[in-house]
């Protein structure tokens, strides 16, 4: 009989006891499952939010504008630029867009904010948070129009209504102070305070024009890509282009710092929860083992009075450990399935918890708890659980063969 | 006389254990006990001997020490010319498992395999490989009269039969020596008297030596060799006839 062959019958024993611990692996599963879906279905979510909020997940600017935004840092040449970064694979979109404070006048009151410039011809709304949330009126339809999309919030201040003119303020390429005037076409409405009350959206040639800027002069491209977890190999490819040899190339971590500060701190929070669970499971394994150990003491000093060495008595017990683990794997995948069925394609709605314009990291959050697990995260849950139950077979394996014979023998 | 001798040309007669003033001490509480005291003798390929005495003589203690279960205080052990002083725990357990069988009182058979894996568990261990494990498997198994109880557990099975599993494990691998602790003290003595014909018999036909730790007067009045121990000494070591 074969080792794997004797260490399956071992466990098997004492059914009920193995049951017990094969579900509390399987239910570690489902938490881990549950925890590690949620945040990679959020963090994506997050993310793919921010980035449509303006700067994308991957942002091509000036250098130093991050850390001086003024309006006198320019790129050139940005739709050669564009389009190369468009050709590249995993792009799913690349805007050109000039960003800038500026101050918003009605006839009533002035408020400070901030805009975006953009070519209405480029902007779709699955990537630009403030087009898909217009709630009246409509998207200014010529980049050289005089049009302006404006935050329902930042409207109240200013006491305007769709149709109304604003007078917008900034300082230009030279640090000069210009203004122009725009015709509000539509409001948008993302539930974001800072966002509603502050935002505006602007044609880009008009402000190109306003701000002394050539044609293919702007301040961003912001890069959309099929899956945020490739926005640093992405960053390396747009860098590693000739026309973005003078412009600084920044993943959406650097970009939006808050918003990386507050998935970080989150995804810690997670870990931590994750290895308190880890803990029980291996606590758990751990106890099923070492009972096993202890009752077989004098069937050991059998195995080792008629040949067994010490070391193949250790793996006997590992290979138990390793036979627990995918009983509570298969039970954990069993009870699991339809949790995550459900998580992934219904969730829990928690918006009469959260409200459903629920903000956190400065994006909007879905309030529909749901679940997606990235295959990294499988392959780390399945590696977690196979870790933790050798790592609890370590001491009953390490205990089994140091028991000399003679006294394993002695054992009734 | 002359098929004797032509017998033991053939298989000449060698010291396969040999004890030379062996000493094993227990500590128990603030008192030294010598469970085995200057014990020296040797056992001959072949032999069928018996170590006999009340309980506490010593018996059980020197089949450990032969088998390498247990560790002299003093003296020294040889299996096969092979010091066991000088051994690892690896290398002990090699030993055992190439050179020595063991029949236990209680037949300490592991209980979630058959009578086949039970008898085959030591081969397995050896790397023998499949096709010639389960040829020798099964004669084995035959030879100890348990032909056709091969696929039975051991609560499936007798004391006796348990037993008979017990010996075939210890003889399978063909080894050196088999070392039988009271081997029939759980059974009735009408399966005793039928293991120790078994044994005699393997004894005979196959050349296996046995060495037993008895005070079955049944197993004593079969033994070739008898060494009686009084108090962890040897007190007679007498060839019977």
């Amino acid at each position: 009989m074969k080792l794997n062959q004797l260490a399956w019958r071992n466990i098997w024993r004492r059914k009920r006891r193995t049951l017990i611990t094969a579900f509390s692996i399987g239910f570690g599963v489902m938490l881990s499952v549950t925890f590690t879906g949620s945040g990679d279905y959020t963090y994506t979510q997050m993310i793919d939010m921010g980035a449509s909020m303006g700067m994308g997940h991957v942002t091509v600017e000036p250098l130093d504008y991050q850390l001086k935004p003024t309006l006198d840092k320019r790129l050139s040449e940005t739709d050669t630029l564009r389009q190369q970064i468009f050709a590249l694979d995993g792009v799913v979109d690349a805007t050109v867009r000039i960003t800038g404070q500026a101050m918003f006048a009605s006839a009533r009151k002035s408020i400070g904010g901030a805009f975006i410039a953009v070519d209405p011809a480029f902007e779709k709304p699955d990537n630009n948070l403030l087009l898909r949330s217009l709630v009246e009126g409509e998207m200014f339809a010529e980049k050289d129009g005089r049009g302006i999309v404006i935050g329902s919030k930042l409207a109240e201040k200013l006491h305007v209504k769709i149709g109304k003119k604003v007078v917008y303020t900034t300082t230009d390429a030279h640090g000069e102070i210009v203004s122009n005037i725009a015709r509000i076409t539509g409001l948008f409405l993302t539930g974001i305070d800072m966002v509603d009350g502050n935002m505006a959206l602007l044609p880009i040639a008009s402000v190109q024009k306003t701000l002394g800027y050539a044609a293919d002069e702007a301040s961003v491209i912001a890069v959309i890509i099929s899956d945020q977890r490739h926005a640093e190999a992405m960053r390396d490819s747009i860098a590693a282009l000739p026309q973005a040899k003078n412009a600084a190339v920044l993943t959406w971590k650097k970009a939006q710092p808050d918003l990386a500060g507050v998935i970080a701190f989150d995804k810690a929070g997670n870990y931590i929860s994750q290895f308190l669970v880890g803990l029980l499971i291996a606590v758990g394994i751990l106890n099923t083992m070492l009972m096993s150990v202890l009752e077989r003491n004098r069937e050991f000093g059998v195995m080792m009075a008629v040949g067994m060495s010490p070391g193949t008595l250790f793996r006997l017990v590992m290979v138990e450990s390793f036979w627990l683990a995918v009983v509570g794997l298969i039970l954990g995948i069993i009870i699991t399935a339809p949790w995550y069925y459900y998580l992934y394609y219904t969730g829990i709605d928690l918006s009469g918890t959260f409200g459903s314009d629920f903000s956190y990291g400065g994006v909007l959050v879905d309030p529909v708890f749901k679940a997606r697990l990235f295959r990294e995260s499988i392959i780390a849950i399945l590696a977690g659980v196979f870790l933790l139950a050798l790592l609890a077979g370590l001491y009953p394996a390490w205990r089994a063969g140091r028991v000399p014979p003679i006294e394993s023998l002695k054992t009734i | 006389m002359k098929e004797e001798i032509q017998d033991k040309m053939k298989n000449p007669i060698v010291s396969i254990v040999r004890l030379r003033d062996v000493v094993k001490t227990y500590r128990q509480g603030k008192v030294d006990v010598h469970a085995v005291n200057q014990v020296s003798f040797d056992i001959q390929s072949r032999d069928f001997a018996v170590l006999c005495g009340p309980s506490g003589s010593g018996k059980t203690s020197i089949l450990n020490l032969i088998g390498g279960l247990d560790v002299p205080s003093s003296g020294s052990i040889w299996i096969d010319d092979v010091d066991l002083s000088t051994l690892s725990n690896t290398e002990l357990s090699h030993v055992r498992k190439n050179r020595i069988g063991f029949v236990f009182q209680a037949y300490n058979l592991i209980p979630v395999m058959t009578a086949y894996e039970n008898a085959e568990f030591v081969l397995n261990l050896q790397g023998v490989p499949e096709a010639e494990c389960r040829e020798r498997v099964m004669a084995t198994l035959a030879a100890v009269g348990l032909a056709g109880l091969e696929h039975r557990r051991p609560d499936e099975m007798s004391g006796g039969q348990q037993q008979r599993v017990a010996i075939a494990r210890a003889i399978v691998t063909s080894p050196a020596i088999v070392l039988a602790d009271e081997p029939t003290a759980n059974v009735d003595s009408h399966t005793a008297e039928s293991l120790l014909d078994l044994m005699q018999q393997l004894n005979r036909d196959q050349g296996i030596t046995f060495l037993f730790s008895t005070h079955d007067q049944h197993v004593i009045d079969r033994a070739r060799r008898i060494i009686r121990l009084h108090d962890g000494k040897i007190e007679s070591d007498e060839i019977s006839h």
